[in-house]
């Protein structure tokens, strides 16, 4: 059952508002993350996550292409 | 398919519910303002310690090398950072949990490991050069970097010790509100107005046309301004504040606050660096400007401009360093919070340890290959940035996760072109450091 509060209680009939501050209020309740496990792969996400590992790909091509001119194995020029 | 709520405080909180407190007003205006006060803090600190010791050093050799030219580019990149930044505000309020543990637990081991270990690389090699900027400037100071910087780590360790989120949120909110000081030196340097509202507001090349050098300078000032670990921090602090949903709208006024005064800050220090130019001195590095402004103003000027460089670094270093201990605390499950002591929440505040300390020694053994770090900051964040935008980007699209949360279309067709540009001029970059030889020299 939700135990969340409001940060702000209004006492209508005094006209007075109650502001608590985060850390002194009743923790919210909030998505139980760890229950609802992976993500689902739909297209879009799976199309997203092959974009950053082709970009990685790329990436550490580069990085090798680095090390390798550091080496000398493309030459001075 | 309904979300399951549960009731969930950090690890090792659950015993430590408080007694309800709070404060009455009897006004909504003076409730909206004690509110605002209350939640503002995480927009604030993650958007003023971006502008760390590598932020000076760019804007300053951006205002140093182009004079106001670039600050237009600067002005844009305050709806960028916002948008990113508010995205991680939705996502941290309504899960509760930090960005690690949401990649970890929604795109698997593999996905969440490789986004921390680049996390943590990255965030460590930031730290050094944070730590190579305040031995710069106690150089500078005529203070031995031996002593001062072990001294600075000490206070940066001190900072998160007290198990108190509000203490160390109250310190860290009165170092950014002395980033203010840069205004004050800005103004001092009496560059035209006309000029600053001019460069600005209207898009313009500097003499000479886009050159390599322009372009990679251009290239830092955005990478500057969008860092991977403000994500993990910002969402980290908002799940260890305890934001509530309510608070959704304060948090984001904070987070545009932020915004607002680092790209002001930032625009300051392009100032700086052009009243160094105009004085006909050559940049070489922030430290250096600081002692060229100091001659041509006075001692005064020298000593702000060195003492905000340290500040700079300080800013980021407790940043930077709270977002790796609470990443890594969360995926290891372990308690990951500033509210807890040091004997309930060990591993954390062991690992905001080793990153402040392990910075600070390596920069104090002499001849520290500093370059190659640099360099690997480079690279890293290149990988970095994109890939943690994509998660944050897909995340934000999970409407099991976020429900009402969730990204709006408007939202996912600003934030994709935004993505887009950053993988562009990530990859740009990643490619001139990785293959130098592939761009023509200007």
């Amino acid at each position: 059952m939700a135990t969340t509060m409001n940060p702000i209680e209004i006492d209508k009939a005094a006209n007075q508002f109650l502001v608590v501050h985060p850390l002194d209020d009743i923790p919210e309740e909030k998505v139980d993350t760890a229950g609802l496990g992976p993500m689902r792969m739909t297209r879009s996400v799976r199309l997203s996550l092959f974009s950053l590992r082709a970009y990685l790909v790329l990436m550490m091509i580069l990085v090798a292409y680095h090390v390798l001119a550091l080496a000398g194995l493309f030459g001075n020029g | 398919m309904t979300n399951k709520f549960v009731t969930a405080p950090a690890p090792g909180l659950e015993t430590e519910v408080m007694p309800l407190r709070g404060r009455m007003v009897k006004s909504k205006w003076a409730r909206d303002l004690l509110t605002f006060l209350m939640v503002f803090g995480p927009g604030l600190i993650v958007m003023v310690a971006d502008n760390d010791a590598g932020a000076v050093s760019t804007y300053s050799q951006a205002g140093a090398q182009y004079g106001t030219h670039l600050l237009w580019i600067v002005l844009l990149l305050l709806p960028v950072t916002y948008f990113i930044q508010e995205m991680v505000v939705r996502l941290g309020i309504a899960t509760g949990k930090g960005h690690a543990a949401m990649i970890y637990q929604r795109f698997g081991k593999w996905w969440g490991l490789f986004s921390l270990v680049d996390l943590e690389l990255v965030n460590f090699l930031t730290l050094v050069t944070e730590f190579a900027a305040i031995d710069l400037a106690l150089n500078k100071m005529g203070v031995n970097p031996r002593i001062g910087v072990p001294l600075v780590a000490a206070g940066l360790v001190l900072l998160v010790l007290t198990g108190s989120y509000r203490r160390w949120e109250r310190t860290v909110v009165f170092l950014c509100l002395l980033d203010l000081v840069w205004f004050v030196i800005a103004f001092t340097m009496r560059a035209p107005a006309g000029q600053i509202l001019r460069d600005s507001l209207v898009p313009s090349m500097p003499a000479g046309g886009l050159t390599p050098n322009l372009m990679f300078l251009v290239i830092a000032v955005v990478g500057t301004t969008i860092a991977p670990w403000q994500l993990f921090f910002q969402q980290s602090c908002i799940a260890d504040k305890r934001l509530r949903r309510a608070d959704v709208k304060w948090a984001r006024l904070d987070t545009f606050l932020g915004a607002c005064i680092t790209i002001t800050v930032a625009g300051c220090m392009m100032l700086a660096g052009n009243a160094s130019r105009v004085h006909g001195f050559t940049f070489t590095d922030p430290a250096q400007m600081a002692v060229d402004i100091g001659s041509f103003t006075s001692g005064f000027f020298k000593h702000a401009i060195l003492l905000m460089m340290i500040n700079a670094a300080v800013l980021g270093t407790t940043a930077i360093s709270l977002s790796s201990a609470w990443a890594y605390g969360e995926v290891r499950g372990w308690p990951h919070s500033l509210q807890l002591p040091v004997r309930k929440a060990p591993g954390f505040y062991v690992v905001y340890l080793l990153s402040v300390a392990a910075a600070a020694g390596l920069v104090l053994i002499p001849r520290a290959p500093l370059q190659l770090i640099i360099l690997g900051v480079q690279v890293l964040a290149g990988v970095m940035l994109p890939s943690a935008i994509i998660f944050l980007q897909l995340l934000l699209n999970d409407k099991e996760l976020l429900g009402e949360y969730a990204n709006k279309p408007w939202n996912n067709a600003v934030n994709w072109t935004i993505i887009i540009l950053l993988f562009a001029l990530s990859l740009v970059l990643a490619a001139q450091v990785a293959a130098p030889n592939l761009f023509p020299k200007s």
